[in-house]
């Protein structure tokens, strides 16, 4: 009765705080590559855009192939391609397109259109590899309806140093110089999303919703960690197992940078180098299919409400601490991540209010198929930012008919201090 | 004439370039291995091979790699150290389908044919 009553209101609470979660994904890995590579999408990935083991090395590896001989450089040397070599460019245009098409049922919309199809989305992608020398990748985001987007924000450039005016529909394009210098470590530069998280927004069977540890808000605050930022970073393989990532972000209206840090440990399985663990293929070991990889990551910032002149004020001063697993065994594959926040300042008043926020999210995967085309999933997540608790029950199913095409359906549950939700919801994506 | 003249150069070409060490059947994707020569383990062993690995890429992928001592996707030696490593990672592929004893029945495919290769 409560919830009948209520329901305008409850949906559009729930609409608030869930708009962030269903941002369009962005892909990490693309056809692009497999072009330049000419190699099938599942070398690294599971279903896209999942990455597997290797895909996650080749991201690592600043989207250079892992091992490979002399990289680009050798195919650059043969006969007629020596254009390429001299002058760095790749030898085809590394651009590729992902679209989307989706369709939400929702038995409490607030406007009474219950089944909706008018959800769609088309992303330009670009990336590669200059000569090995420099890595670089692009998202644009070319189209998009009935989405919430960060350039719907009523203050996008809160978030990110792009003037006002501007549309921040350019969601990435960094630079990554490879071992800069002869020194193991690579830094990049440009809009990227920090490296907190053990997985990327896009690294997921279901980009769509993204995980709540790492995509809420708090209050008024457009911070989410991980929302693509103006920054610079600076990462690198210590040893083969263990990575390490630290940044600045540079933000609009204000002097101060944001910083950040990351560490992951990963434990049997494929290297984050890409080369695969010793195994007896005598004897049995439970570490012949088990590897473990575990991640912490921090971030420190400041933002604020602009005023006329574009500078910030009511500062709010944040911070998130996360920890992350990442288990896969044969076919079963777990992830877990929470993160722990404090905002002084949230919703930007005068008076400052802190808020402590939490947020959690297990999920599981079943990869079925050769290569994989069907993974059933459950995710579990839990949040409060500082105005009741959420849980939300997300069980799904995947299927990839082909490599680069994508169909899922998914049934969120949402239990929130003002009611309950259920949305279904179904998607089908490609990417060429 | 004419055409018999141009099809026996046509498959003189073709043997020049294929690896003296082994016979290969079909090119492109259709591309197989000759083993009616194979002793009777690695014929099992072949087997295995044909039925597991074209799931999920071509024959023709493994047996260039042989014929040139290089993997054509990574440009990495295709050595016997590289036939384990192949080995573990198709064992580890969560979607390969292939138990151990499989993937070792491969590997031990792939050194014989590299040893007859290099004949």
């Amino acid at each position: 009765m409560f919830l009948k009553k209520n329901t305008v209101a409850v949906m559009f609470l729930l609409g608030i705080t869930c708009a962030p979660l269903l941002a369009p994904g962005t892909a990490s890995a693309i056809p692009a590559f497999s072009r330049q590579h000419k190699t099938e999408c599942s070398t690294c990935h599971t279903i896209y855009p999942e990455l597997n083991e290797f895909g996650d090395a080749f991201l690592k590896n600043g989207y250079v192939y892992p091992h490979k001989k002399d990289g680009a450089g050798a195919k650059a040397a043969e006969p007629g391609n020596e254009w390429s070599i001299i002058s760095g460019l790749p030898q085809q245009i590394p651009l590729s397109l992902t679209a989307s098409a989706d369709l939400a049922y929702d038995e409490d919309a607030a406007d009474g259109n219950k089944l909706d199809l008018s959800t769609r989305s088309v992303t330009l992608q670009a990336g590669g590899s200059f000569r090995d020398m420099f890595g670089f990748f692009a998202t644009y985001n070319l189209y998009s309806q009935g989405m919430q987007r960060a350039s719907a924000l009523a203050n996008p450039a809160n978030n990110t140093n792009v003037p006002p005016s501007n549309d921040p529909d350019l969601d990435e394009l960094f630079l990554v110089w490879r071992q800069a210098l002869g020194s193991p470590v690579n830094a990049k530069v440009g809009r990227f999303e920090p490296k907190l998280s053990l997985w990327k927004k896009s690294n997921r069977i279901l980009p769509v919703p993204s995980y709540a540890s790492t995509t809420y808000r708090v209050g008024a605050s457009p911070f989410s960690s991980d929302a693509t930022e103006d920054g610079v970073e600076l990462n690198a393989l210590l040893g083969n197992r263990v990575f390490v990532a630290g940044g600045v972000v540079d933000r609009n209206g204000q002097d101060r940078e944001d910083g950040y840090g990351h560490i992951s440990l990963k434990i049997g399985g494929t290297d984050f180098k890409g080369q695969e663990p010793e195994v007896d293929l005598e004897k049995d070991s439970l570490w012949d299919y088990l590897s473990v990889t575990l991640g912490a990551f921090g971030y420190w910032g400041q933002n604020g409400e602009f005023d006329a002149n574009g500078v910030a004020q009511n500062l709010n001063n944040f911070r998130r601490i996360g920890a992350e697993a990442d288990i896969l065994y044969q076919r079963l594959h777990l992830k877990g991540s929470g993160s722990f926040g404090r905002d002084s300042n949230p919703v930007f008043g005068f008076f400052k209010a802190p808020v402590d926020s939490k947020a959690y999210t297990l999920e599981a995967e079943y990869y079925l198929g050769a290569p994989v085309n069907l993974v059933p999933l459950f995710r579990y997540e839990y949040l409060n930012a500082g105005d009741g608790t959420i849980k939300r029950l997300t069980p799904a199913i995947a299927y990839a008919p082909l490599q680069n095409v994508r169909m899922s359906v998914e049934y969120t549950h949402s239990i929130a201090p003002e009611g309950t939700g259920n949305i279904a919801f179904a998607s089908i994506a490609f990417s060429m | 004439m004419k055409k018999l003249l141009v099809t026996m150069l046509l498959v003189a070409a073709t043997a020049a370039t294929a690896h003296a060490g082994l016979k290969v059947v079909g090119k492109g994707d259709a591309m197989r291995l000759d083993s009616s020569n194979f002793p009777p383990a690695m014929k099992a062993n072949y087997e295995i091979m044909r039925v597991k690995c074209v799931k999920c890429h071509t024959m023709e992928r493994t047996i260039v790699a042989i014929q040139t001592g290089v993997a054509p996707i990574s440009g990495q030696p295709f050595d016997r150290n590289a036939t384990k490593a192949y080995g573990i990672k198709m064992l580890r592929k969560p979607d390969s389908n292939m138990s151990k004893a499989e993937v070792k029945a491969s590997v031990d495919l792939m050194n014989y044919l590299l040893s007859e290769a290099e004949k």
